[in-house]
């Protein structure tokens, strides 16, 4: 295309989606029909591969936070009322292309955005988001797909106020795979073709799944966590860092019943 | 497994969101953008390929024009798209609104809610709402056939002038003899 708009350049500030994003606001040009300037909730994202315990630690942090006041919704890929029966769908038939898989992906979180996420952000919830745009920046990044497209692609997004990256090894998780629900075609990567050997192919993909994560941790200010741990050690650790920042002063900081 | 296609699967998010008026701009667009790039790695690249002429009737400066009346970011949308390939050559119609609509209301019983820009909001009439919406998007043209050289034909005229305009601008482009008798013969 002639707009061969390869930077996100716009008033002589690099706006492109990493750390210089303000937590809160939209990574570049966002929606222009919806501003979200000056909305009282936030968004906490949990990242990391499967396996590290995601939705054991948001299903505890939720309690927590909603023991003291705090709103809480949860919002986790493919869960879009639009897209969920046709991601499903073109899972089970494996006949999709990265491309068009990347972009049904981005419909399912702008779904989810305007629908879930903002409105929850207007209302002064807390939102825990089970995953973020980084997974999808992971898995398309390790498939060839342009990264700096993939940054402008997700500029409608906004940069959350905390993310915390569940990190792992390849070994423990692969133990912990096998002994919960088994390896499963995709997160194997088996429609890259690393080989026909599921185990295999399973421990190239997460290995090059990590090192994606692993770049993108400086980028967009990831506070990563020893997924290695306990449970209840990996908990009180998020729950520590996640009440400072609800106490500073422009973090909630009107949490009902801690800071009247 | 069940093989199906992903303009298929896209076909059906669009026909659920469409059907329960359920899409905002964004997914608008993006589903839209979907459905382009399986258009484009499976009916537009394999005929580049091979050589052929592949003539597409609308092309990412739909998308452009009418995700920018909605009020999705111009730029976002134009990197959105910039894994398109970029046509050798692209042809605007254009028409002033009144006809269009004309055109439109003539041919059509019912205005579709999206294609009338119901979802807007602007007007509970379809009509009106049509004319508001359709004018923007004639805005957005106008700037993108000047960013993007589009070649314009003036589709008020007749069909056989602006066949002959079409063609006279195609022959240029692909340097062929531009035989008009053909055309006459043609539309008779």
């Amino acid at each position: 295309m002639d707009s061969s708009t390869s930077s996100l350049v716009e008033g002589g500030v690099v706006k492109d989606g990493g750390s210089g994003a303000k937590p809160g606001s939209y990574y570049a040009y966002g929606i222009p029909y919806l501003p979200i300037d000056g909305y009282p909730g936030k968004i906490i994202a949990i990242e990391g591969t499967d396996g590290v315990g995601r939705s054991t630690q948001i299903r505890l942090l939720r309690e927590w936070l909603e023991v003291q006041g705090y709103g809480v919704i949860e919002t986790g890929w493919t869960r879009s009322q639009l897209m969920q029966p046709t991601i499903e769908l073109a899972k089970a038939s494996n006949t999709l292309n990265k491309l068009t898989f990347v972009l049904l992906y981005a419909t399912d979180f702008a779904d989810r955005l305007e629908k879930e996420i903002i409105p929850a952000l207007k209302a002064g919830f807390i939102v825990l988001s089970d995953r973020y745009v980084f997974t999808a920046m992971a898995r398309a990044g390790l498939r060839g797909v342009d990264r700096t497209w993939m940054r402008s692609l997700y500029g409608f997004a906004i940069a959350p106020h905390l993310v915390f990256y569940l990190k792992i090894d390849e070994k423990t998780l692969i133990r912990r795979v096998l002994q919960s629900r088994g390896m499963d075609y995709w997160e194997s990567g088996m429609d890259m073709k690393l080989g026909d050997d599921i185990y295999e192919s399973f421990r190239a993909y997460q290995r090059s799944l990590l090192r994606e994560y692993a770049s993108m941790a400086d980028e967009f200010g990831f506070r990563v966590l020893d997924a290695r741990r306990k449970v209840d050690v990996i908990q009180d650790e998020l729950r520590r860092q996640i009440g400072a920042f609800l106490a500073e002063p422009d973090g909630a900081g009107q949490s009902p019943v801690t800071n009247p | 497994m069940t093989e199906w296609n992903s303009s298929a699967l896209v076909k059906a998010a669009t026909k659920t969101g469409k059907k329960k008026n359920a899409l905002t701009p964004m997914t608008f667009s993006l589903l839209h953008a979907t459905d382009f790039a399986d258009r484009l790695l499976y009916n537009i690249i394999p005929p580049l390929k091979a050589g052929m002429i592949v003539l597409a009737d609308r092309y990412t400066y739909t998308a452009f024009s009418r995700d920018a009346a909605r009020g999705v970011d111009r730029r976002w949308v134009r990197e959105l798209y910039s894994f398109a390939v970029k046509p050798d050559m692209a042809v605007y119609f254009r028409v002033p609104i009144e006809v269009s609509t004309d055109r439109l209301l003539a041919r059509r019983v019912k205005l579709k809610f999206y294609e009338a820009g119901m979802d807007m909001g602007w007007s509970s009439n379809p009509i009106d709402s049509f004319r508001m919406f359709q004018g923007k998007v004639l805005d957005e043209y106008d700037r993108i056939v000047e960013e993007f050289g589009l070649s314009v034909v003036n589709a008020t005229g007749s069909i056989t002038d602006q066949q002959r305009t079409f063609r006279k601008l195609v022959s240029q482009h692909l340097k062929i003899e531009d035989d008009d008798g053909q055309l006459d013969e043609q539309l008779g």
